[in-house]
């Protein structure tokens, strides 16, 4: 097992290699680049020499390139050309509401989505798999910012229970105040969500009912409560974690679209800025930590398999 | 641990108790399709006794599987169900789905088909086999593990108490199966129902299932159904047989009365049908056409349009034949059953052998080739071992001669094959087509090559693209290599289904608009359209039913006379080897152990791997049950990554001495023996020895 966890961590460096190239280069692939923001457009050739020389850019490309991973790997990632303050600073700043709002998110989609996906494929072809069912389609096809919108028009212009802008307020700190704050955000990304997981999740336990052993469980004579939940869970669970573990990735990397209708501080709403201010080191900042989110997810969702299935092996 | 030892399968048909343990009257089973009421089982009547294994015969279709789910109430809600149904003095067609579920757990226990998916693979077995009991209250929950290591005992399962706790993919398929029985006997039920319960199984391992079974059931006295397509196993362990066809129970009766003398026309053609290990047959008698599905059952007796006897019968085309006493205890359910021939007639004599000419130059000479696959452990993916799949074989096919290829499944028959085609690696050794090497050849070199050897897959149902016409599915081997039109275009393809026995007016259709033995057909018609001289035959009888495979064997032989091809013929069904072969090669973990003439094989093995096998496959002929004393084989095929040292057999083995652990032996004839085999102890069954093998030998 702790090989198997050390040679799956191994296979990652590969990975972060290629991707850390392609995020340092992103620097040189886009018209304009960093010196021009720094400068602005009518800045004379001496200038501009300057703000190459000041960023190091007038180096070799190798030693440009491993510069910025030493300084990667001992957790500097750079100034905001913006705003002059550390990449890993701002990036900090604005990770705990995203990972507060992921999770908030997901525990949304998995209590409407599981539910959901049990009771239409224990029923299927009848008239509440149907209606279920076309849940999930409504889900799926509501686009996220429209529901944010309908949402804060209902809850907190028309009847005044919640905020219409989100606030991040640390759970910990104040449970209810932080409920109060995320739970419309997490309401519209939960619901999208919902459908997914319901239609995934539903198509693995209408194939794990038609499957041998449940047949074998009937035929000892155990109520259909158990067979369901000590037999046929835990099989449909097995593909359910690959797909709760990218949605969690998905929220995780920021949530643009809703962050922005919600006003709401996190990952997602920081990229959007910085991208519109054409700040680099941040925008390589932040899809550095996104790619790296992504990875850690997938490796625990691997462990996570591992656990649920005795049949894979790790030595 | 001893390794091999004796068991006799039968026991003496006893007189039926007078209670039925299970009493079916007039049960009808229809399911909703496409519309309209489908009738799967028709108006069958059933008793089972204790002590008593009643077996259900019948091919795909006919109703037996359906019947079997009936009895105990498991059939999925949309089947309706009619008639009478007593279990135990429950009426099950009124039971309430409580009562039934009670019954389940105390009452019945079930063994399914494939013991590979029956398990749940997620659950420890142990709670599996004794979490029925819990859930009925029979059994405390503190109790269970040992309860299951007890069971697991009791079905020759070594180290019980570690196998509890370990998971289905942890246990061989023998052992599962063997699991699945402790389950099904934890209740101590008086009725097991066992649906086709050793057909996923190896012949060595089928017999010990069987055995298995047979025990425990003397144990506890239980009832057993026992649904097979497979005569061999029923003459081998039913006391009574029903016969099923087109949802009907055509004929029933002791299974000495079903063999010796049948009384129902289907029943007969069937026994006629199947290739026997006992003789060597020349050709099989087929029934002609296939078995009706349930939605187009044809009126009258079912079986009339397949019938040699009712043919242009009226009566038979009209009036649907009741089931009806005939001579001192066997029921028919045909009109003119008094007109039948009594006598089995006796299978044609094989013709002599056609002796190869000595001149006569191999088609294919494999010598001594090696397939190993690396194993690989560790953070850095080292190879640590290597699978010695095939290692060292030698094999010749001439033209027109059928070489067959038999063994447990991983022994390495088919990677063998698989490497011969050029699709797997060699690591050693060489493989000539015609007299000229092709092993190494690059993709352009052996592309002539595979043209003239073409590979027959198992699974007619999967491995047919589903989205090509027929047509197009046989075209197209010949447009991959652009010989298409050379070859005559679609003049060649009506060629190919006229010689494969398929009407040209059906190439415009798609593979599921044919039955299983026509798809199979199909995958013959593909390999002979560029006109091959090899074919390799994986196993291409081994998915249809008795009546079908009897026809593909006629096919298969034909095409041969008329083509003089070679055949590599790879199977686990001794008799349908016998049938076909000309020489045969046994294989055991990566090295052929014995080969030699067909009947030779058969008659005068000097091998004990072959002489085991041979003892463990089912004969269909019930008188000889009490006769034959059988050796079966302890264990499985161990792992091809660590071989046992010496003789590769020595563990399994009953003649094994200190010589077979530490020394190889080679390859030889030896004087006096008919075959070639890698034996230090090679020579015939002394009858002595079967009583020496089933004394325990000392651990190791």
């Amino acid at each position: 097992m702790i090989s198997y966890l050390i040679r799956r961590i191994l296979q990652l460096v590969p990975v972060l290699l290629v991707a850390s190239i392609a995020i340092w280069a992103m620097l040189y692939a886009v018209p304009g680049g960093p010196v021009a923001m720094i400068v602005g457009q009518d800045a004379s050739q001496e200038q501009i020499d300057a703000a190459t020389r000041e960023l190091g850019l007038d180096r070799p490309l190798v030693v440009q390139y491993g510069d910025w991973v030493a300084n990667a790997v001992t957790g500097d990632l750079g100034k905001s050309i913006f705003s002059k303050e550390p990449v890993v600073k701002l990036i900090g700043q604005r990770l705990p509401a995203t990972i507060q709002l992921a999770v908030f998110s997901l525990l949304i989609a998995l209590v409407i989505g599981i539910p959901i996906a049990i009771i239409s494929a224990l029923n299927p072809g009848t008239w509440i798999d149907r209606v279920l069912s076309s849940w999930s389609a409504l889900a799926l096809a509501v686009p996220t910012f429209w529901l944010g919108i309908l949402l804060v028009l209902l809850f907190a212009v028309e009847l005044r229970w919640l905020p219409s802008a989100s606030r991040y307020v640390p759970f910990w700190s104040a449970p209810l105040d932080a409920m109060r704050n995320t739970f419309l955000p997490a309401l519209t990304l939960g619901v999208y969500v919902s459908g997914i997981l319901a239609r995934f999740l539903r198509a693995s336990l209408v194939g794990e009912l038609r499957a041998d052993y449940v047949r074998t469980a009937r035929s000892k004579g155990l109520p259909e409560r158990q067979i369901v939940g000590g037999h046929i869970m835990r099989n449909a669970l097995i593909p359910f974690v690959t797909i709760v573990g990218l949605m969690l990735a998905n929220f995780l990397g920021g949530s643009v679209v809703t962050e922005v209708v919600f006003t709401y501080p996190g990952l997602g709403r920081l990229l959007v800025q910085a991208i519109s201010t054409r700040d680099y080191p941040l925008i390589q900042g932040i899809i550095l930590v996104i790619i790296v989110i992504f990875m850690l997810i997938n490796l625990a969702v691997d462990m996570l398999y591992a656990y649920i299935d005795p049949r894979i092996e790790h030595s | 641990m001893k390794s091999t030892g004796t068991n006799n399968l039968s026991h003496a048909v006893k007189k039926p108790d007078t209670d039925a343990v299970l009493s079916v009257r007039d049960l009808t089973v229809s399911f909703f399709t496409n519309g309209k009421q489908v009738p799967v089982v028709r108006a069958i009547d059933l008793d089972v006794f204790a002590n008593e294994v009643h077996c259900i015969v019948g091919e795909s279709g006919s109703g037996k599987s359906v019947t079997s789910l009936a009895v105990t109430g498991l059939l999925p809600v949309t089947a309706t169900v009619s008639g009478s149904i007593r279990l135990n003095g429950i009426e099950v067609n009124k039971a309430d789905d409580e009562t039934l579920r009670n019954m389940r757990g105390r009452d019945v226990g079930f063994i399914f088909q494939d013991p590979a998916t029956t398990l749940n693979p997620v659950m420890r077995v142990g709670r599996q086999i004794t979490e029925g009991q819990v859930v009925h209250g029979l059994l405390a929950a503190s109790d269970a593990p040992g309860r299951a290591a007890e069971l697991l005992t009791e079905v020759d399962i070594a180290d019980p108490q570690g196998r509890v706790t370990q998971y289905p993919h942890q246990f061989s398929g023998g052992m599962r199966q063997r699991a699945v029985i402790a389950m099904a006997m934890s209740g101590r039920p008086n009725l097991i129902v066992a649906d086709e319960p050793t057909t996923a199984l190896d012949v060595t391992v089928q017999a010990q299932v069987l055995s298995v079974l047979l025990q425990r059931q003397q144990a506890l006295g239980s009832a057993i159904i026992l649904i097979t397509h497979d005569l061999g196993v029923v003459a081998e362990v039913a006391d009574r047989v029903s016969v099923m066809y087109g949802g009907s129970i055509v004929e029933s009766g002791t299974v000495q009365d079903i063999f010796d003398h049948p009384c129902h026309p289907y029943t007969a053609a069937l026994l006629r049908s199947v290739p026997r290990i006992d003789a060597g047959d020349d050709r099989l008698e087929t029934i002609p056409g296939q078995p009706p599905t349930p939605a187009e059952l044809p009126s009258g007796c079912v079986f009339h349009p397949r019938c040699a006897l009712g043919a242009n019968k009226a009566r038979c085309q009209t009036e649907r034949p009741q089931l009806r006493g005939f001579g001192s205890g066997q029921m028919t359910a045909c009109h003119f059953a008094e007109e039948m021939q009594p006598d089995r007639p006796a299978p044609p004599a094989r013709a002599a052998t056609q002796t190869r000419r000595a001149d006569m130059k191999p088609l294919l000479e494999v010598d001594d080739i090696k397939v190993h696959f690396p194993v690989k452990k560790g953070i850095l993916q080292r190879t640590v071992g290597w699978v010695r799949a095939v290692d060292g074989v030698s094999l010749r096919v001439h033209p027109g001669e059928t070489v067959s290829l038999v063994g447990e499944s991983g022994c390495g028959k088919t990677t063998f094959a698989r490497a011969i085609m050029g699709l797997l690696d060699v690591n050693a050794g060489d493989v000539r087509f015609d007299g000229h090497s092709i092993v190494g050849l690059g993709r352009r070199a052996m592309r002539p090559v595979r043209r003239q050897m073409q590979y027959v897959f198992q699974d007619p149902y999967s491995s047919l693209n589903p989205v090509l016409s027929a047509a197009d599915i046989v075209a197209e081997p010949m447009r991959l290599h652009g010989l298409f039109e050379d070859m005559g275009g679609d003049k060649r393809i009506a060629e190919l289904f006229e010689m494969v026995g398929l009407s040209p007016s059906m190439m415009g259709k798609y593979p599921h608009e044919f039955s299983g033995g026509q798809k199979q057909r199909l995958g013959i018609a593909r390999t002979l359209g560029l006109k091959p001289r090899l074919l390799i035959l994986d196993e291409p009888v081994a998915a249809l039913d008795v009546s079908i495979q009897a026809q593909i064997l006629n096919l298969l032989q034909d095409i041969q006379r008329e083509l003089d091809l070679g055949y590599l013929f790879i199977s686990h069904n001794l008799s349908v080897v016998r049938h076909i072969s000309d020489r045969v090669a046994v294989m055991y973990l990566g090295k052929l152990v014995e080969q030699g003439a067909c009947d030779e094989i058969y008659e005068n093995a000097a091998h004990p791997y072959t002489l085991s096998l041979l003892s463990a496959a089912p004969i269909s002929n019930p008188g000889m049950r009490n006769q034959r004393a059988r050796i079966i084989l302890r264990g499985e095929i161990p792992n091809p990554a660590s071989p046992p040292s010496g003789c590769r057999f020595h563990p399994r083995c009953f003649r094994a001495t200190d010589i077979c652990r530490a020394q190889a032996p080679e390859l030889a004839t030896q004087a006096g023996l008919k075959t070639t085999s890698i034996c230090h102890h090679a020579g015939p069954l002394d009858p002595n020895e079967i009583a020496l093998a089933s004394q325990p030998k000392a651990e190791q």
